[in-house]
């Protein structure tokens, strides 16, 4: 709404548009990641009440992304934001093993949803600034992607969103691997 | 049922907030789903061709009530009080009153291992989804900013107060049959009676108040079942550097009954701060304490011609009378109760006996208290007069500019719905919304990144727009603030209009049919909206305009019009004025509009000028029912108006011709069609029976020509006619004027009639609306007698309480025609 004209220049530079929704558990660093893309600044992170939306263009891709609040009371509302989502950013707090099983099942159930059929999976394996913090590797075996994910293309990886690290990489990935530019 | 009502006259504060404790409904933010008023609306539907209900012969003198009797001398000096012009006013809010300012403070926060929870309620637990409240307490995206305020409502859950209340309606109305059959009691009746009586004396009083109550404010319920209770709530975030995660969020909600829940802002304020700083539960029970001891006994209460009138006009003595009486009263009392030994009065705290100072009110449109919370005096301003559907403090001003700027600077075309687009792909932005009001469409007001305040405000002047204080409806499905975590409840409300702040709503447009987005100030009409049904009225007029109905050729018949209508809109734009291109007059109405709002004509005139436009369109569909279905709902009475039963023939809005009645008509089919199955639709219906069928309002439904006639014994009611003929023929038809002058019958009218009668006539020339000026420009008339009458008429008015105010504001060539046609007739008198 209102960005008519922008959307008519992107069509014209062949630049590409896309809806991403980050999700995650509870303080696993959704929020800092999107204000490092956003602004490419570390900003101190105060807990989501519902979400928080940013627009960031990078490489000729203008990223739609959505961040929604992590507290298991209010996941079930995961669900509405699904739909014409083409990336599901899924964060990771690599430092906490204790929560994986967790998070397994969470990102189960949004990745497995009818509305999520299509989307690319991107799994930051965030705080990795964390002594003893699990490698890519090891986040995806634990989120056990080949087996969850296996109708999905997906990638882990490994970032820290404090310093930005890893965080650019992936949405390079994303841009990338991106199949139809949306028209909407 | 019983123990309902033994716990209602509570008198004091501290009684009053026990019974709370006991007294637990439910509540949702949501209307249940299979609403039982409103199914009892659609069963109550009229027949098409109402009569006016007939009214029981006891009632026919004004105030005989004889359910007073009872053989209580009190009742009947008080009927006999009532007949007099200085009869004892009553106050809105009765410092004896049951009713609590604030039923509930509740105080929530955003845990960050559990999302939204509640941390307190006082004085007891709201009962319902407790997490839902919480969830809407703290409104998405309120980590962004450090203070929001949002407004939601509840609904009460269970039926069971209700019934308990419509089975007390329902035994009073019992009692008062019987004592209209003057002790023509049957047998089994006595029994119950007597049951009454002996089990609950408490209710007596009650019933008595009750029954005063229930002829003035009948309208503020009874359709719509039990009130809302309206919750005003802030949330404050606080960056704390020793919380977890560095920040904390707590809201403070009040939950009243009164619609100008705006008012606690200040209070709502200190107390979220002091929240902060002591989060215990007495921080919730001194605010409660504190604003349930806001005195308002002393603002008298109006009745809904006296509050229209008092809105619409600048006056800052409109009524003062009232509120002088008031006091007068007041103090008669405090001398009362000083002089009596205290015996009779020992509950009485001591301030009341140190006689007191009262001050009349500087502006009557506000009733100034104050409200003593921790040691601070804080100023409150309570409205006088509120319209039914008006809620807290929004801005119709802001609402339409927001809207009407960039159509202006670049209109964008609607995608085409019969039921909105009523002037076609660029059709103003407002009158599409208010379309969508009218035809009870679900309406999103979607604010990305604004407070969530801003939402609600749209949303309550929204829903002051289409109601115009006419029609009701509207706030009882508005939500105010909402958010996805609603979302199944909200898509089960048949036509809502609701305000969020998650744009995820902009992506479904399967949840809505109007989504207004704020920031841009642009609507779009969903392409999921369900398409207009092709209804009777619509064949009706699409077969006139196959038919030819080109009496004066083609070019205006409705069918060309109308095809000129669509092609001038759509190819013209913005710029289309010619007649044919606005055959609503709604592009006019809104130049117009928007001329006030730059002349800064102020708040009350735009609410004043949408009234008209509301009050026009509710006319229109009564002229369209009655030539499409051959009677209306809309017209109680018609039958008895056309055969002349009131001086006047015939009744209802007036075109200059046919052709342009007909232009009119078809302009309007769609959306009028729309409205007759609505809630508003059905309740507009209910409300005016009810009123025709309430004594007072029955008889002065508009007597224009009688209050003249009354004023010049010698004149004839149809010379008057002629006078308003001639006033609204002259290019005055603006004026709402219509000719439904349904009269007093003739019986020579109490001195409260002849005062509501004055006040019927002053509500349909608003100061915004030149007042008196189309009634003084009959004191230039040719006939003598007319300008005769007018001057009597004028006479009335400047005796009038609320009239002399309008005289004040005519003109000083009007007063000097007035004085001279005084003068003349004075000579040709003598």
């Amino acid at each position: 709404m209102g960005g008519s004209i922008s959307k008519m220049m992107n069509k014209i530079f062949g630049s590409k548009e896309m809806r991403l929704l980050m999700l995650g558990l509870d303080a696993a660093g959704k929020t800092t990641i999107l204000y490092k893309l956003k602004l490419d600044q570390d900003v101190t992170t105060i807990p989501t009440v519902g979400f928080n939306v940013e627009t960031i263009t990078y490489k000729n891709t203008k990223f739609n992304v959505w961040d929604v609040g992590g507290q298991d009371k209010i996941r079930p509302l995961w669900r509405h934001y699904f739909s014409g989502t083409q990336g599901l950013i899924f964060v990771v707090d690599s430092s906490d093993r204790d929560r994986m099983k967790e998070a397994k099942t969470e990102l189960a159930r949004i990745i497995q949803d009818r509305e999520m059929k299509d989307a690319l999976l991107l799994v930051f394996a965030n705080k990795q600034d964390i002594i003893d913090a699990m490698e890519g590797s090891e986040v995806a075996q634990r989120l056990d992607l080949d087996n969850t994910a296996k109708d999905h293309a997906w990638k882990v990886q490994p970032s820290c969103a404090t310093s930005g690290e890893g965080i650019f990489e992936g949405l390079a990935w994303l841009s990338h691997n991106v199949k139809v530019p949306v028209a909407k | 049922m019983t123990s309902i009502i033994a716990q209602r006259p509570a008198t004091n504060g501290v009684t009053a907030a026990q019974n709370v404790l006991q007294r637990q409904p439910s509540f949702s933010s949501f209307p249940a789903s299979r609403s039982p008023s409103s199914l009892s609306m659609r069963n109550n539907k009229p027949t098409r061709s109402p009569q006016p209900a007939t009214v029981p012969e006891s009632a026919g003198s004004p105030h005989s009530s004889p359910n007073h009797s009872r053989g209580s001398s009190l009742s009947a000096a008080r009927a006999a009080n009532r007949r007099e012009s200085n009869r004892k006013i009553r106050s809105q809010y009765p410092s004896n009153s049951s009713e609590n300012h604030v039923e509930y403070i509740l105080v929530a926060s955003f845990d960050i291992d559990r999302g939204s929870v509640m941390e307190h309620q006082y004085p007891a637990p709201i009962s319902g989804d407790e997490h839902m409240l919480a969830e809407l307490m703290l409104p998405d995206q309120a980590h962004v900013r450090s203070q929001d305020w949002t407004i939601f409502f509840l609904h009460k859950d269970t039926s069971a107060e209700e019934e308990a209340k419509e089975e007390r309606r329902e035994r009073r109305r019992r009692r008062r049959r019987k004592k209209d059959g003057q002790n023509g009691d049957d047998a089994d009746a006595e029994p119950e009676s007597h049951d009454d009586e002996e089990g609950d004396p408490e209710e007596e009083d009650e019933t008595d108040d009750d029954f005063d109550e229930e002829e003035e404010t009948d309208d503020d319920e009874g359709v719509e079942g039990p009130p809302l209770i309206y919750v005003l709530n802030l949330v404050n975030t606080k960056q704390d550097n020793n919380a977890k995660r560095g920040a904390v969020v707590k809201a403070m909600a009040i939950c009243t009954r009164h619609s100008f829940l705006h008012i606690y802002k200040p209070l709502l304020l200190l107390a979220l701060e002091e929240y902060f700083r002591v989060p215990v539960p007495e921080t919730l029970a001194s605010l409660y304490n504190a604003v349930n001891s806001m005195d308002l006994s002393l603002m008298p209460r109006l009745s809904p011609l006296e509050g229209f009138i008092l809105q619409a006009s600048d006056a800052k003595d409109m009524f003062i009378e009232k509120f002088d009486q008031m006091i007068q009263q007041r103090m008669t009392e405090d001398a009362e109760r000083n002089s009596l030994p205290s015996s009779t009065s020992s509950n009485i705290s001591p301030v009341r006996q140190t006689p007191q100072r009262y001050t009349l009110p500087r502006d009557t449109h506000e009733f100034e208290s104050r409200v003593l919370y921790n040691g601070i005096p804080i100023p409150i301003k309570v409205p006088t007069a509120i319209c039914p559907e008006t809620v807290g403090d929004f801005s119709l001003i802001k609402l339409i500019q927001t809207f009407s700027t960039p159509h202006s600077t670049s209109p964008q075309p609607f995608a085409l719905h019969p039921h909105l687009t009523t002037s076609g792909a660029y059709t103003h932005p407002i009158i599409v919304l208010v379309n969508a009001l009218l035809t009870q469409k679900r309406i999103v007001f979607l604010g990305h990144n604004r407070p969530s305040g801003e939402v609600a405000e749209a949303v309550l002047a929204a829903c002051a727009l289409a109601s115009g204080g006419l029609l009701r409806g509207f706030t009882r499905h508005a939500f105010p603030y909402t958010d996805l975590t609603k979302i199944e409840d909200l898509l089960k409300v048949p036509g809502f209009i609701a305000g969020v702040t998650n744009p995820a709503f902009a992506h479904k447009p399967e949840w809505w049919d109007l989504l207004c987005d704020l920031p841009t100030g642009r609507m779009k009409i969903s392409h999921r909206i369900e398409a207009a049904p092709v209804t009777e009225g619509l064949l009706y007029f699409q077969q006139q305009q196959q038919g030819g109905l080109s009496l004066n050729g083609s070019s205006t018949g409705t069918g060309a019009s109308l095809g000129a209508q669509m092609a001038g809109a759509v190819t013209g734009g913005g710029d289309s004025k010619n007649a044919h291109a606005d055959s609503t007059g709604d592009s006019q109405f809104m130049e117009s509009l928007l001329q006030s709002i730059a002349n800064r004509h102020g708040e009350a005139a735009i609410r004043s000028k949408w009234r008209f436009w509301v009050q026009k369109f509710t006319r229109i569909a009564a002229a369209f029912e009655e030539c499409v279905y051959g009677a209306s709902a809309l017209y109680i009475g018609a039958h008895e108006t056309d055969a002349g039963a009131y001086g006047v023939q015939g009744h209802g809005f007036v075109w200059g011709d046919e052709s342009a009645r007909m232009r009119e008509l078809a302009a309007n089919v769609h959306r009028v069609e729309g409205w007759r199955s609505t809630r508003s639709y059905y309740s507009f219906v209910q409300d005016l029976a009810r009123r025709w069928t309430k004594r007072p309002s029955a008889a002065i439904y508009l007597a224009f020509s009688r209050a003249v006639e009354e004023a010049g014994s010698g004149t004839t009611s149809t010379n008057l006619a002629d006078s308003e003929a001639d006033i609204s023929t002259g290019g005055m038809g603006t004026m709402g004027l219509d000719t439904s002058l349904e009269l007093s019958p003739p019986r020579p009218p109490g001195e409260q009639l002849q005062y509501d009668t004055i006040l019927q006539l002053l509500a349909v020339v608003p100061e915004s609306n030149s007042g008196l000026f189309y009634i003084s420009l009959g004191l230039f008339h040719p006939r003598a007698d007319v300008r005769v009458s007018v001057v009597r008429l004028l006479e009335r008015l400047v005796e009038h309480p609320a009239g002399r105010h309008f005289w004040a504001s005519l003109g000083r060539f009007a007063k000097l025609a007035f004085f001279r046609v005084k003068r003349e007739e004075g000579g040709m008198g003598k």
